[in-house]
């Protein structure tokens, strides 16, 4: 039985396994992968204390720095399920379950698994998936050199998409589905007066076209009802994102979108014995420092809870 | 011998994981850089159909992604 179990790899996760080390509490950290979502980003020029870092360099620090602090790691396993055993916690406690059918019992649970991308969720969309539907436009962006292209969304994540491209697309639709832009103002400027681009307003995606690889897609103007085949060769999609708290959905109380609230001070859910932090929780403002930061609160609280209640092993 | 050639672009994250599994296992491979080299983007998608980096051929065996069990099967 463990006293903390940590799920997740980024950040988030990464921070808590350090001071649940340093804490002695018997910690296990489950994750699919480390690094989290800032992983694909060339340069991160924010993470206080460096002055630049890559996102796959950043990485490998988290996972090494979280390898030194005695948690045990469980890697390459997705937590599917949590239930309470005997009422949880603190007279009772929780059984995780991963994908796998591995079995985790432990007193108390940190959730930092964060988001992951949303889809369209339109036909053609899956089967055309790597076929010139495009989920990581910093990656893939160069290879639609001299084609057409559309950008589905309207945010951050849709404007550095269509600046990752202007250096190789012929011409770049962007489907917003209201009557404006959001994101950095700046680079929407830049954007905007840009010849390549056409901004589709009020535009929602309804099909993506295409046998062996994308060919079209099938859009519709909401105030008219209008619908328009655009003939694009790849369509990013950049819609934002979708909070991981499926696993304890049935224990926590969510926000509308789906985010674990939680008490700002101590990072507690509305569940005894589950902490959330990070892209999971209803913060704010998502950040690399501040999903280690709040995750730092957490494992305070979780070790006072622990001590608190009794439940604490290692000055036994 | 194993024959790996890894499909990348200079902005591909898991083009460099893909990369560096390979140096520490002390393999040699062969990269093509599809943002620059029009020839290899050709042949990538004829070899896998995909719009999408990296795509790793070991030994003729196309992998999609930096998928590591798979890569660990295709190695001889
Ligand atoms: C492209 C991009 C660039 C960004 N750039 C910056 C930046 O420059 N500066 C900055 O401060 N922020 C940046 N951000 C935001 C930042 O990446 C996030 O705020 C941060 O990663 C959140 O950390 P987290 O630990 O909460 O979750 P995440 O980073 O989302 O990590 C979640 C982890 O949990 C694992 N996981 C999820 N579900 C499960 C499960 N069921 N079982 C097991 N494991 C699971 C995942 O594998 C992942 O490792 C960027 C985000 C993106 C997408």
């Amino acid at each position: 039985m463990y006293e903390l179990v940590i799920i997740g790899g980024g950040p988030a996760a990464v921070a808590a396994g350090v001071y649940a080390g340093r804490k002695r509490i018997k910690t296990a950290l489950i994750t699919e992968s480390f690094g989290g979502q800032s992983i694909v980003s060339n340069e991160i020029y924010n993470w206080i204390g460096t002055k630049a870092i890559s996102g796959l360099s950043l990485a490998q620090n988290l996972e090494a720095h979280v390898r030194d602090h005695g948690a045990e790691i469980i890697d390459g396993e997705i937590v599917t399920a949590i239930a309470k055993i005997d009422g949880g916690p603190p007279t009772g406690h929780f059984l995780i379950t991963t994908k796998s059918g591995k079995t985790v019992e432990t007193k108390t649970i940190f959730m930092a698994t964060g988001s992951r991308r949303k889809r369209l969720g339109i036909p053609g969309e899956d089967r055309l998936d790597g076929r010139g539907v495009v989920f990581c436009s910093t990656c893939d962006a160069p290879l639609f050199k001299g084609k057409d292209i559309a950008i589905v969304g309207a945010g951050n994540a849709a404007l550095e998409a269509a600046v990752d491209s202007i250096p190789y697309a012929n011409k770049i639709y962007m489907l917003v589905r209201g009557s404006e832009m959001r994101g950095d103002a700046v680079t929407q400027e830049k954007i905007k007066s840009h010849p390549k681009v056409t901004i589709l307003f009020n535009t929602v995606s309804q099909e993506v076209l295409g046998e062996k690889s994308v060919t079209g897609l099938r859009t519709i103007e909401k105030t008219t009802n209008k619908a328009t085949d655009l003939a694009v060769q790849g369509v990013f999609v950049e819609i934002g994102s979708r909070p991981n708290s499926d696993p304890a959905k049935e224990l926590v109380s969510l926000n509308q979108i789906g985010e674990i609230v939680v008490d700002h001070k101590t990072q507690a859910s509305s569940c005894s014995g589950i902490w959330a932090a990070g892209d999971v929780s209803d913060v704010l403002y998502k950040q690399n420092n501040i999903s280690a930061g709040d995750a730092v609160k957490a494992v305070l609280n979780v070790y006072d809870f622990l001590h608190r209640n009794h439940l604490f092993a290692a000055n036994k | 011998m194993n024959n790996i050639i890894i499909y990348s672009t200079p902005t591909c994250v898991y083009c460099k994981m893909a990369k560096e599994y390979f140096k520490t296992k002390g393999v040699e491979f062969t990269e093509h850089n599809v943002a620059e080299d029009d020839a290899a983007r050709e042949d990538m998608l004829k070899k896998s159909g995909q719009m999408g980096v990296p795509v790793i051929d070991i030994n003729g065996t196309i992998i999609v992604g930096f998928n590591k069990p798979e890569v660990e099967a295709a190695l001889r």
